[in-house]
């Protein structure tokens, strides 16, 4: 790679390239973005128009029940009796203090929807009496509070946090769960003189972080809330929610641009100018890809020290913008990967939103579970929202959640850039055969398909990840179903990894088509995973494999101590072998034998996974 | 007007839609875009099922033990007994209350303290949760209800000192079934966002078609054809629209089987339609006059989220629109809607026809 030449592709690309935005096309967009935010407040405002007059009611205007009804927008009131109640024109009959209820499914939500406008409705006239004593004889404050019996480890972490504080830089800026914790030790080790004051602080901090992300549900966790029981309500994701869409949507709008102008070097062979001339295809492919990636970084940049701005007060948003980027370089590099697969504008665009969709969900799913830490660190938005917060983040958190997304960002650009040659840029091959192309390009020994194995990792390791984060509200549900889900989820995919590259080397017909070669790559491609798959202690370092969801995704079970461990150390060597070779010997024959025999290991791998969750458990 | 009807049929316009649509699913990506539809609809059930099942106290079985202590306990305790769900213990101090929380016996604590105010008393209650427990939400949620029954109490024995008489609770329904706490959910949200999906990917894909069309010069191979560029354009929008209206019918389909009724299909299907012709209008026209896909893709997903956001200002908002006819409490201005975008969108599809009969095939 030269940098001279890289940054000359790039100022092309940026000045004019193929198919190009043009200022008035950027004035365009600006404007209407500005209108859009013009207009939003007015859409806001309108909040909740959604629901507008779903339900109808039928209630006299002398019954108590008129105000309610009146004020809450998602209901019309409407005349009708009995008559209108069992033909479904209505779906709540007030008849004095009586409420009569359609017996139908509407009828059940409205009558449900009408408690809690009620409820509403009490609250909002009470606020107006003069004695707001009697009007709200309940105040409450709920505090979070570290659960844990006394004598743990936690006396230790106590004093750390207490020399930090004579450090006198960190005291004023310890958050709400550091507080709470300490105070959780102070009064179960009995030392009773930090507890008032440590809950002090505590107490303090929480308020102020409240207002300061000015949303009526406290942050993410650890902060208190307080007001009439009314009040009260869960923490919800709801900034999770807010965040990715901020960070997400500009990225979404970048990669339809990038996608454009990575396709249409591909259109009528306009790319094969660069290609002949003296530079190689990592600096075109950097070249190309520099200036989309300047500007998302400049981009979410700014919106990180703006929301740290906003939240903190203060000048920070150096990890927030460290954890976007590799959500940037997958949202990047899958598009790139898309734009050589794709054969039309009409394919990108679908691979376009297949990629925003998959990757939104990556990002925000996660996010969700912001009550169990381990599983919420998927997602690097929760690195995001902890900085926001101004909580402490453990290098390994950050590793955790940063890694698995860059190294899969660097497979797919390394994938796309093995198709970027005149043979299959300017190619009208199916998508299929390009992910063939794509994986047999760099495959021409044995030992390369145990390295593609490996490389492929950390794309098993993400998609593991992403599905521990969407089967988790189910394994809490039902733990049993949870676990098969995730384990059939992990069978497919390793499978799938461990032998495609195989598939796309026979389709190349790189090796001979022999039993022996067939076993030979199937060992190597084995071997392979199991070495990369130690990618999976990852998750150790956050506790997410104190999860049995994860440990059963990442590690196949658990693993007892004593003498079976050595079997249990190359249980799993023995297993991918194994259904790596039947797959590599299915590899041999036409695509229906090779779909046949990855069933077949798909099957093998998960009687085993099934056997040692039993046997451990 | 047989004369019409046949020559419709054998149109070279009809020919081209049948070409767009088979190229479609040539390349598989209708299968892929149902595919997506079909995950997004899954994605975002998900996320409601999953956040309800965090919320619902009825969701999960089991009892919350809570550890009552202060000044009020005993009152607070009474109301406890009689809250589901809730298994209240009495302490005598919050200390007590509290070393039992950290070892882990009780879900929460509640220490009640009475407070003066220059109008009397007031009750304040600490409530602890666990901070690091996948239960903290169903806790709060609990704890909140007890709390809110207590506060109905203080209310009544404070009445007189009260303008206004609270409003009566009526008694919970029972025997409802789980699909009560979706229900607005899946009508506001879920079903607008899976009828209008189709037609926004619908005015996309028109966007690629007409710019790949003009960036690769297969629009020039016109001239030697015997067909106009109008006909081309309709060819290729009548493909668009109507695959519209076909993936909305599949998911009013799949919505129904899972026991969702859908009221006025067929109004929805006009809606939808409608919505249609518009977004491949705009398609059509941004294709055309950019002529790049870079440009008017971009365009066109700024300008159609504009308009989609901006359809605030109308009485009411087509996704509103939406959900008032499937859940069957569509009012005359509702019906009036359909049939106000369904004329527009014909005015507005005309105009873009308009522009491209005056076009001249080779200036692109």
């Amino acid at each position: 790679m030269n940098p001279r030449k890289l940054l000359r592709i790039a100022r092309w690309e940026v000045q004019k390239n193929a198919g190009g935005l043009d200022r008035r096309t950027v004035a365009i967009t600006v404007a209407v973005i500005v209108l859009f935010g013009a207009v939003s407040p007015l859409i806001a405002s309108g909040g909740a128009g959604l629901e507008e007059d779903i339900y109808r009611v039928s209630v006299d205007e002398d019954s108590q029940y008129y105000g309610v009804a009146a004020d809450d927008p998602k209901f019309r009131i409407v005349d009708g009796g009995e008559q209108a109640l069992r033909d479904g024109e209505i779906e709540l009959l007030i008849d004095g203090s009586a409420i009569r209820i359609a017996d139908t499914r509407k009828g059940s939500a409205a009558f449900s929807e009408f408690r809690d406008s009620i409820q509403a409705y009490n609250n909002e006239q009470l606020a107006m009496e003069s004695n707001q004593t009697a009007a709200f004889p309940i105040q409450v404050t709920v505090e979070f509070r570290e659960q844990s019996a006394p004598g743990r480890d936690n006396g230790s972490s106590t004093g750390g946090e207490t020399t930090d504080g004579s450090d006198g830089t960190d005291g004023g800026t310890t958050d709400g769960s550091d507080g709470s914790d300490g105070d959780g030790t102070d009064s179960g080790t009995g030392d009773g003189t930090d507890g008032g004051t440590s809950g002090g602080t505590d107490g303090g901090d929480g308020t102020s972080d409240g207002s300061a992300v000015g949303s009526a549900t406290p942050p993410l966790g650890d902060d208190e809330i307080s007001g009439s029981p009314a009040d009260i309500n869960p923490p919800f994701p709801f900034q999770s929610l807010v965040l990715a869409f901020v960070f997400v949507i500009p990225l979404n709008f970048l990669i339809q641009a990038y996608g454009s102008t990575m396709l249409s070097e591909r259109l009528n062979r306009r790319g094969e100018l660069l290609l002949v001339s003296p530079v190689s295809r990592l600096d075109i492919i950097g070249g190309k890809t520099l200036p989309y990636f300047a500007g998302a970084i400049a981009v979410e940049g700014v919106i990180a020290a703006a929301l740290y701005y906003i939240a903190q007060g203060g000048f920070g948003g150096a990890i927030s913008l460290f954890a976007i980027t590799p959500i940037v370089l997958l949202f990047l590099s899958a598009t790139f990967l898309g734009a050589m697969f794709a054969r039309s504008f009409k394919e990108l665009t679908f691979i376009t939103v297949t990629i925003t969709v998959v990757l939104t969900s990556y990002a925000f799913v996660p996010a969700i579970f912001t009550d169990s830490g381990p599983v919420a660190l998927i997602s690097p938005l929760t690195l995001v929202v902890r900085e926001l917060q101004g909580e402490a983040l453990s290098l390994s958190a950050v590793a955790f959640s940063t890694l698995p997304p860059f190294l899969t960002a660097g497979l797919f650009f390394g994938l796309g850039s093995g198709l970027y040659r005149e043979e299959d840029l300017f190619d009208q091959r199916s998508i299929t055969g390009k992910v063939l192309d794509a994986l047999a390009v760099p495959i021409s020994r044995p030992y390369h398909v145990g390295i593609m194995t490996i490389v492929l990792i950390p794309f098993v390791f993400v998609s593991q990840l992403l599905a521990i984060a969407l089967v988790f509200p189910i394994a809490r549900g039902s733990p049993e179903i949870g676990q098969v889900l995730i384990l059939i989820v992990v069978a497919v995919v390793e499978e799938f990894a461990k032998s495609l590259h195989i598939y796309a080397a026979h389709s190349h017909n790189t090796f001979e088509r022999t039993r022996r070669v067939a076993v030979v790559l199937g060992i190597a491609s084995g071997i392979g995973f199991f070495l990369g798959e130690k990618i999976a202690l990852l998750g150790q370092l956050v506790g997410l494999s104190e999860l049995d969801l994860a440990r059963q995704a990442l590690q196949g079970g658990n693993v007892p101590e004593g003498p079976v461990v050595v079997l249990f150390l190359f249980a799993p060597l023995a297993l991918h072998v194994v259904t790596a070779t039947i797959s590599s010997v299915g590899a041999l024959g036409k695509r229906r034998r090779y779909l046949a025999a990855v069933a077949a290991a798909i099957v093998v791998h998960l009687v085993y996974n099934l056997t040692v969750v039993n046997v451990v458990a | 007007m047989r004369n019409q009807l046949s020559a419709l049929t054998s149109d070279s316009r009809i020919t081209i839609a049948g070409r767009e649509i088979t190229a479609l699913s040539r390349e598989k990506t209708i299968v892929l875009a149902l595919a997506i539809q079909l995950f997004i609809a899954a994605f975002s059930s998900f996320l409601v099922v999953g956040l309800t099942s965090l919320y619902d106290p009825s969701a999960e079985g089991g009892e919350i033990a809570v550890g009552i202590s202060g000044d009020e306990r005993e009152k607070l305790a009474r109301v406890a007994a009689e809250t589901e769900g809730v298994d209240p213990t009495v302490y005598e101090s919050r200390a007590a209350a509290l070393s039992e929380f950290d070892n882990r016996n009780l879900n929460a604590v509640l220490h009640t303290r009475t407070v003066q105010t220059d109008r009397g008393t007031r009750i304040a209650v600490d409530v602890e949760v666990p901070a690091d427990s996948l239960e903290t939400t169903l806790i709060i949620v609990r704890v909140r209800e007890l709390l809110l029954e207590f506060e109905r109490q203080e209310r009544r024995f404070r009445a007189e000192s009260l303008e206004f008489s609270p409003v009566d609770m009526p008694d919970e329904q029972e025997n409802t079934d789980d699909f009560t706490q979706y229900f607005n959910f899946t009508y506001t949200i879920l079903l607008p966002l899976l009828l209008f999906l189709p037609p926004f990917i619908s005015g996309s894909v028109v966007v690629d078609s007409v710019t790949e069309e003009i960036e690769r010069g297969t629009l020039e191979l016109l001239r030697v054809a015997p067909v106009s560029l109008t006909e081309i354009v309709d060819g290729k929008a009548i493909g668009m629209i109507l695959i519209a209206p076909l993936q909305a019918i599949l998911w009013l389909a799949l919505l129904w089987l899972n026991g969702i009724a859908i009221a006025n299909a067929g109004l929805l299907l006009l809606l939808v339609t409608a919505v249609a012709t518009l977004t491949v209008a705009i398609g059509l026209f941004l294709g055309l006059v950019t002529g790049t896909r870079q440009k008017a893709q971009l365009l066109y997903s700024t300008l159609v989220l504009l308009l989609f956001g901006a359809a605030a200002v109308l009485p009411e908002h087509p996704a509103s629109t939406a959900a008032l006819l499937a859940v069957d409490s569509p009012t005359t201005l509702t019906v009036g809607h359909v049939a106000g975008l369904a004329v527009v969108a014909v005015i507005g599809f005309a105009a873009v026809r308009q522009y491209v009969d005056g076009l001249d095939p080779e200036s692109l």
